[in-house]
């Protein structure tokens, strides 16, 4: 075997092999901390894998026949490593490893069959992202796309016997399934005009100017499509709050740092046939910048430390989106490293706050600083990066994008790029704010959380500064973009902070006076609401989808049914009348026989 | 009208009435008596076609064996209930319509082929032929009818012996 | 007489026969019944033979009357088995056949 393919197939034969073992064999599974040892040690070995191929910088695909066709095979599958699939790579089973040890702790009340079940779960999904990233064709992308999906529902449905949990994987799955669903069609159809899957030949195309097919637009279009469900874009963004029923750690892992970015991944990882398609670049950039500030605008309003975490994630991939669409792909593609590593940091901290006092409602904490000092300081941390605060890591893949964005003349996005940093800023600090400071009335006596919880936090901020460092001496003072940038990014931050801190710390400003000032008081209904795109999405769910399948119930119960008991009743009841002719009287019998003598001779007249 | 179509007339005649008056009679005895009478016209009929020797069979097996069977077989019947059984008929209407909806499909056949045909000339008595042909051609059937008899016989012992 | 006058009167009498049978309660009556009609058949078939000089059709009325001798017996001893039974020969009675 190619000595370069030996190290990609550790790191995705490792957790798919933790998966099975668990998955097979049911003893090992329902010993709780035992699965998820195992599962923690393959996805460590994994990692330390993925280091290696990052640090070697190799390049290269190595791909066996799966489906075979005349003229080569119709479709392959294999690994794909390059410079985005190694990053990619590091990311997840970083994030992975942290995630489950910290649920070692976070879920240690769990019964240990279930948490056998949660890292059986864990492995497939490290696995399926995995797959995803080192996918040399579109349509092993789809396949590991979709086991993805499975993952998510699997985890954020993880407490199923929990309603609102399970009404949120089912939501998640079928909004997701939407984007899907223009997915598969565009890379069909894309085969259908090229003959082939397979990204390097695609790109090779699309180099030599060959890919001139009727109808890419609409092709693109599609696939970003895919992107819009797995990305929780406008408006596909709506099942992304609602899966925060999942474990936090969950949260942290997929609805954070790696399943979501997938669709940023595509779009990354499809690049040179975006850049045909200038229309649909364009669009996805005001998609991301208008769902960024959407987003945004919503995390303000919200009273659930998790749900604001959510809407930033939204609002953060609208960023990545926005830059992708502005043909800053690097610039995309960098922010969402950083964001995997400090919005993971943020849900686990977040995580360990709900942990101490038991409820996720930041107006029922205050002043956990000083019961827990270490998971504040990684917090703050987390939030200033988010906000995107220099030497921290989120500042200069901030900064790339709204330069990108502004570099490709795309106004209007940026505008809304720009507000939207000051908006992140504040409703951040005001979570924090809430939660870490002011006066403590928080129920019982919230303490610091175990080691197992502790590590991957402090790991994962320690991380964030030395990015964020090793970013800024990279660049040194080269500034992406015209000049005023960085200090107008480095003001809206502040100004969001300044405000936050004035309003909920200060009290200078009064929040619900605030709301309530025009044109403030109309956006704050509306996104106290959601916008109605829940309700929307609810309403036309249960119109449309329960209708059709009330109907074909009826259909079922009154038409197949009805016609099957028709003939089923028919039966009996012609039998019970050719039941009459069996009198049991000889001579009836004789009549019948002269009859048949009868119809005989009848025919024999006619027929001669 | 020759000798032999008067003959036939009167035959044919007594044949039909007495059939009617088996058919018809409420007493069973009398409708045995009539069959036999039927019966015996029927030889008639088969001398008017040249065949003595059936004749001769016709009157010793059907009008003598079969009507005396069939007197036993009332007389049983009749003791073991004790009275003279009665005959009411079923459905008469019914009957009547599908019997003379059968004679019309046959005599439909009938009318459609043209008359006429004289009898071939015989050479002689037929019995010797008959003879011969039971020996002969039909052997193996006579052998099996032999076999039936013998298997009706024992049936018909079985069927009426007295339980015990 | 042609040979469809003797055909005519063996239908007459087999459509007789027939009406017995079809309408007679007594068992042994519809016996008689189908007496008549295999008397009906044996004219027809000495017809056949007379005016075709085949001897076959001769023989082959030897063996019908053969038959039907055989049938009557068994016929009448089953119809006092049933009797010993059932203590009556009434057909509307005998329906065991009954579906």
């Amino acid at each position: 075997m190619d000595p370069g393919v030996r190290a990609p197939l550790l790191v995705l034969g490792l957790p798919f092999a933790a998966f099975l073992l668990l998955a097979v064999v049911a003893p090992v599974r329902r010993a709780g901390r035992v699965a998820g040892a195992v599962s923690i040690l393959a996805t460590g070995i994994a990692l330390v894998a993925a280091l290696v191929i990052w640090s070697d910088g190799t390049d290269g695909a190595a791909t066996w026949a799966w489906i075979p066709a005349d003229g080569g095979p119709m479709a392959t599958v294999g690994l794909l490593v390059d410079p985005l699939s190694s990053a990619m790579l590091v990311l997840v089973t970083l994030v992975s490893l942290l995630v489950q040890v910290y649920s070692l702790a976070y879920l240690g009340d769990e019964g240990a069959p279930s948490l056998g079940r949660y890292y059986t779960y864990q492995s497939l999904f490290a696995f399926s992202m995995l797959g995803l990233v080192l996918s040399p064709s579109f349509v092993q992308m789809f396949v590991f796309w979709e086991l993805v999906g499975l993952c998510s529902y699997l985890l954020i449905g993880y407490w199923y016997e929990r309603p609102s949990a399970a009404r949120a994987a089912v939501k998640a799955f079928w909004v997701t399934k939407l984007g899907d669903l223009g997915f598969v069609v565009g890379i069909v159809m894309l085969w259908a005009a090229t003959g082939t899957f397979e990204f390097h030949a695609l790109f090779a195309k699309a180099q030599e100017h060959a890919l001139a097919i009727e109808g890419l637009g609409t092709i693109m279009f599609l696939i970003y499509l895919g992107a819009v469900g797995k990305s929780a874009q406008f408006p596909l963004h709506v099942w992304l709050p609602d899966a925060m029923e999942g474990p936090t750690p969950v949260s942290a892992l997929i609805h954070a740092a790696t399943m979501v970015t997938a669709g940023v991944f595509l779009v990354a990882r499809a690049q040179p046939l975006f850049a045909l398609t200038p229309g649909v670049l364009t669009l996805i950039g005001w998609v991301g910048a208008f769902t960024a500030l959407l987003a945004a605008s919503m995390a303000c309003v919200e009273g659930d430390i998790k749900r604001v975490l959510a809407y930033s994630t939204v609002s953060q991939l609208g960023y990545m989106m926005a830059a992708a669409g502005a043909g800053a792909s690097y610039a995309s593609f960098l922010h969402l490293l950083t964001h995997g590593l400090f919005k993971a940091l943020l849900f686990l901290g977040a995580g360990a706050v709900i942990h101490a006092v038991g409820t996720n409602d930041i107006f029922r904490m205050g002043g956990l600083f000083r019961a827990m000092p270490q998971t504040g300081v990684v917090f703050v941390v987390g939030t200033l990066a988010l906000a995107g605060v220099p030497p921290l890591a989120g500042f200069f893949s901030k900064e790339a994008i709204l330069a990108g964005v502004w570099d490709a003349e795309m106004r209007g996005p940026f505008l809304m790029l720009a507000l939207t940093t000051f908006l992140t800023a504040f409703y951040m600090f005001r979570v924090v704010f809430l939660a870490f400071f002011g006066r403590a009335h928080a129920p019982g006596h919230p303490h610091e959380p175990p080691l197992a919880m502790r590590g991957p936090l402090w790991l994962l901020a320690a991380l964030t500064v030395l990015v964020g460092l090793r970013l800024g001496l990279a660049q040194g003072g080269a500034h992406h973009g015209p000049g005023w940038l960085a200090p107008a990014s480095i003001a809206l931050a502040l100004g969001g902070i300044l405000l936050a801190w004035a309003t909920y710390q200060r009290g200078a400003v009064d929040p619900a006076r605030l709301a309530d000032t025009f044109p403030l008081s109309t956006l704050d209904f509306l996104a106290r609401r959601r916008y109605g795109l829940d309700a929307l999405y609810g309403g036309l769910y249960r119109g449309f989808i329960l209708g059709f399948s009330r109907l074909i119930g009826w259909i079922d119960r009154y038409l197949v049914d009805g016609v099957l008991n028709f003939l089923s009743a028919w039966t009996l009841r012609s039998g019970d009348l050719l039941r009459r002719v069996q009198s049991g009287q000889p001579q009836d019998y004789v009549y019948g026989v002269a009859f048949g003598v009868l119809l005989l001779f009848i025919w024999a007249q006619w027929w001669r | 009208m020759t000798l032999e179509a008067l003959g036939f007339w009167v035959v044919a005649a007594a044949l039909v009435a007495s059939s009617l008056a088996v058919v018809l009679t409420p007493n069973l005895f009398h409708a045995v008596l009539y069959l036999a009478a039927a019966l015996v016209a029927t030889g008639v009929v088969f001398l008017l076609l040249d065949s003595p020797f059936l004749f001769g069979v016709q009157l010793l097996l059907y009008a003598g064996g079969v009507v005396t069977i069939v007197v036993f077989a009332i007389m049983l019947t009749e003791r073991l209930v004790g009275e003279r059984l009665t005959q009411t008929s079923r459905y008469v209407v019914n009957g009547a319509v599908v019997a003379t909806a059968v004679f019309v499909g046959v005599a439909g056949f009938l009318i459609q082929v043209p008359r006429g045909g004289a009898r071939p000339a015989l050479p002689g008595d037929l019995t010797p032929a008959i003879g011969r042909a039971l020996l002969g051609p039909w052997a193996a059937t006579l052998e099996l009818l032999a076999v039936l008899l013998v298997v009706a016989l024992l049936g018909a012992l079985y069927f009426a012996r007295t339980e015990d | 007489m042609s040979l469809y006058g003797y055909l005519t009167l063996a239908a007459l009498v087999f459509a007789i026969g027939l009406f017995g049978v079809l309408t007679r309660r007594n068992a042994i009556g519809i016996l008689l019944g189908i007496e008549l009609m295999l008397n009906a058949v044996n004219i027809n078939l000495v017809a056949f033979a007379r005016f075709h000089a085949d001897v076959a059709g001769l023989v082959f009325t030897l063996f019908t009357i053969a038959i039907t001798v055989a049938e009557v017996a068994v016929g009448l001893a089953i119809v006092i088995a049933i009797f010993r039974v059932r203590r009556t020969v009434e057909a509307d009675r005998l329906d065991l056949l009954r579906g």
